[in-house]
């Protein structure tokens, strides 16, 4: 099976039914679920982020920090994937051959790779040297802020 | 409101709306700013606002969570407001056409409310520098009521191109 057979697949599935035929504000109360889900991912991950390199709260337990902020971390990458992929199914090929949705997700797998090798290495540890915790935080900085620009893209290219 | 409708069509074609509409890529590299800028402000105004409702960071004392994250909100805010402007600008008529746009800047003007009625009277008579381990009532509400207004301004922002009509 070809990749635009599984695509065509997906697409005529009863899910990806039930979405694209929905009215249209049920398409507008995903986008909102997945905004909102990329925004808590983000502001977790910033907010570790800034204590990892010391610019806020860095009298506080970096451990404490990174669990906290894991919660929402979570909370936001369910709601973004799970919005993401009933977005896409719903009209699999018009997304799949642009070049703006690949590289959000060229862009995702690596920022995921990254959060879950070196960033969780780097924010759970104060000792790491600051050289390694800095290029960490900033590669994934710009990873998840690329995925975000990469998506807003989608619907004008 | 034809002679707002007007403004906002001068806007368009003024130098810099023509600008950003004619250019395939600045419309959604402003958006992607726009959108970052959301991140980081809301983002993290929503974190202390679960810090306020005991939720969240419980360890870590409020006026700490307020005082060191104020800036990179404010600093969000600030690319939030410059990237909005620019959006504006290319498409003043038809936001203004758009019944969520007025009604997103209804909830960021009820949510600033709460943030000024916190700062300067809650956050004072509640003594919140002290950093009781319960955090009085008010202090709750005022956290909950700016994660709501915030949540409504995001949605109301979202809905704009999907309700373009009154």
């Amino acid at each position: 099976m070809s990749l635009h057979d599984t695509l065509i697949t997906l697409q005529n599935s009863g899910l990806a039914h039930l979405v694209s035929k929905s009215n249209h504000l049920f398409g507008a109360a995903l986008q909102i679920v997945h905004v909102s889900g990329f925004i808590l991912l983000l502001s977790s991950l910033v907010l570790v982020s800034l204590r990892i390199l010391r610019v806020v709260l860095k009298d506080q337990n970096l451990v404490d920090v990174t669990n906290d902020a894991g919660r929402l971390f979570w909370w936001g990458l369910g709601l973004a994937v799970t919005s993401g992929a009933l977005m896409f199914i719903s009209t699999a090929t018009l997304y799949a051959y642009k070049w703006a949705f690949q590289l959000k997700l060229a862009l995702f797998a690596f920022a995921l790779i990254l959060q879950f090798t070196l960033f969780r290495k780097v924010a759970r540890s104060d000792a790491t040297n600051p050289l390694i915790a800095k290029g960490t935080v900033i590669a994934s900085l710009i990873a998840w802020f690329g995925v975000g620009f990469a998506g807003r893209m989608i619907g004008f290219i | 409101m034809s002679t707002l409708m007007q403004w906002a069509e001068s806007l368009e074609q003024s130098a810099l709306g023509e600008a950003i509409g004619s250019s395939r890529y600045a419309f959604p590299l402003i958006e992607g700013t726009h959108l970052i800028g959301l991140s980081v402000a809301v983002g993290l105004l929503f974190i202390t606002d679960l810090r306020l409702m005991g939720l969240l960071l419980k360890k870590v004392p409020v006026y700490t969570v307020l005082t060191q994250l104020r800036p990179w909100i404010l600093g969000g805010f600030a690319v939030i407001v410059v990237s909005g402007l620019l959006l504006f600008v290319s498409e003043a008529s038809t936001m203004l056409a758009a019944p969520t746009f007025a009604l997103k800047f209804v909830f960021i003007l009820l949510a600033a409310a709460n943030a000024a009625y916190f700062e300067f009277i809650i956050a004072h008579k509640e003594k919140i520098q002290n950093n009781p381990v319960i955090m009085p009532r008010k202090v709750v509400f005022a956290g909950a009521t700016s994660l709501v207004l915030w949540s409504l301004v995001i949605i109301c922002g979202r809905l704009i191109p999907y309700i373009p009509n009154w």
